[in-house]
């Protein structure tokens, strides 16, 4: 009993600073989400609403178009990270490859890039009659591309984008992941006589398991919420073809003042994720809900 | 924390998953958010809202006893 009371206290401080900076901004948001608040508008004080900024959101065709934009997206980049970084992340950890140090100091390089600094990259590579991209994809395969006319070029790009940012990531936490798994099961299936696809799929995803969760959430969330990079490369555009949740949300908090929607609209963008998030838990853990 | 639990607060009601009590909540709370969003957009105009508040609250009650 002791012992636990002098745990809460060694605690304490995180839990304070993690109640002031995410418990009371949440019931701020949550607040703010029940009113009508425009600081443009012709009354610019908080108006009660109700549920008339859920009500409204229900039926915004924009809106719930991005959210479904987001989740392809985000649906997209997780799997293709996944795949991607896990490949690398046994190219890089071969016994037989020359300089793999190097490799691997290469490939994590883009992690450190600031994500305002990639978008501008990738618009200078890829904005037409400049970037070197539309230009060999012209040459080589003769494909006028052009993130500036057409949607499916400029949300290919973003998922392209994301994954050269995000899947050295991946492969970290994977390598980290392999080099940590113990030896014996994997020799006792191979004397059992199991093939790769066996072995991988019964004895290395199993012990897997606990890294690529963690992975799989952070990527999720992380693609979720994708704004700078998007508003770098696109700006939403063209029409409304990369105007992922955040950006849109962004766009109506900020220029629009339009608070007590976009409160809502983060509100029910939080709500997918953490639900999201649960299901993945659920089906990943094979079990059996939160508190195992 | 959640590793140090005892298994007894876990159990097998007629949900799919093995559930604690915090489970059962938090499914119920995500079935009322789910419910009310769909009745707005779907049923409103033929039954008021109060109506899915009081159908989430005794399937809640269902879910957090028997689930």
């Amino acid at each position: 009993m002791r012992q636990s009371n002098i745990g809460w206290l060694f605690l304490a401080p995180a839990t304070l600073i993690l109640f002031v900076i995410g418990f009371i901004p949440f019931i701020y948001i949550l607040y703010v989400g029940f009113f009508d608040w425009n600081t443009n508008a012709v009354d610019p004080t908080l108006r009660w609403a109700g549920l008339q900024n859920y009500r409204s959101l229900v039926f915004d065709t924009t809106f719930l178009n991005s959210l479904t934009r987001t989740l392809v997206f985000a649906f997209f980049v997780v799997v293709s990270e996944l795949l991607l970084g896990y490949v690398l992340a046994r190219a890089l950890m071969a016994d037989r490859l020359w300089g793999r140090q190097f490799f691997r100091t290469i490939h994590t390089l883009p992690i450190v890039v600031a994500p305002i600094a990639v978008g501008a990259t990738w618009r200078l590579l890829c904005v037409p009659g400049f970037g070197i991209v539309p230009y060999y994809l012209k040459l080589w395969f003769g494909i006028d591309y052009n993130i500036a006319t057409n949607s499916y070029h400029a949300f290919a790009t973003a998922i392209v984008m994301d994954l050269w940012h995000w899947t050295p990531f991946v492969t970290l936490s994977l390598m980290a992941g392999l080099t940590a798994l113990p030896k014996e099961p994997l020799e006792q299936a191979q004397i059992d006589g199991g093939n790769k696809l066996q072995i991988f799929w019964y004895v290395i995803v199993p012990m897997l398991k606990p890294v690529l969760l963690t992975t799989v959430f952070i990527r999720l969330m992380d693609a979720l919420r994708s704004v700078d990079e998007i508003w770098m490369l696109t700006k939403g555009g063209p029409a409304e073809a990369t105007r992922f949740i955040g950006l849109h949300i962004w766009i109506n908090v900020f220029p629009k003042t339009d608070y007590g929607y976009g409160a809502a609209m983060s509100l029910l963008t939080l709500y997918v994720t953490i639900v999201l998030s649960w299901l993945l838990f659920v089906a990943m853990t094979g079990r059996k809900g939160g508190a195992q | 924390m959640a590793g140090s639990q005892p298994r007894k607060t876990q159990r097998d009601g007629f949900l799919p998953i093995r559930t604690n009590g915090f489970d059962r909540g938090f499914i119920s709370v995500v079935i009322l958010i789910l419910v009310h969003l769909l009745w707005m957009r779907f049923l409103e105009g033929l039954l008021p809202l109060w109506v899915a508040t009081v159908l989430c609250l005794a399937l809640a009650v269902f879910i957090i006893r028997k689930g």
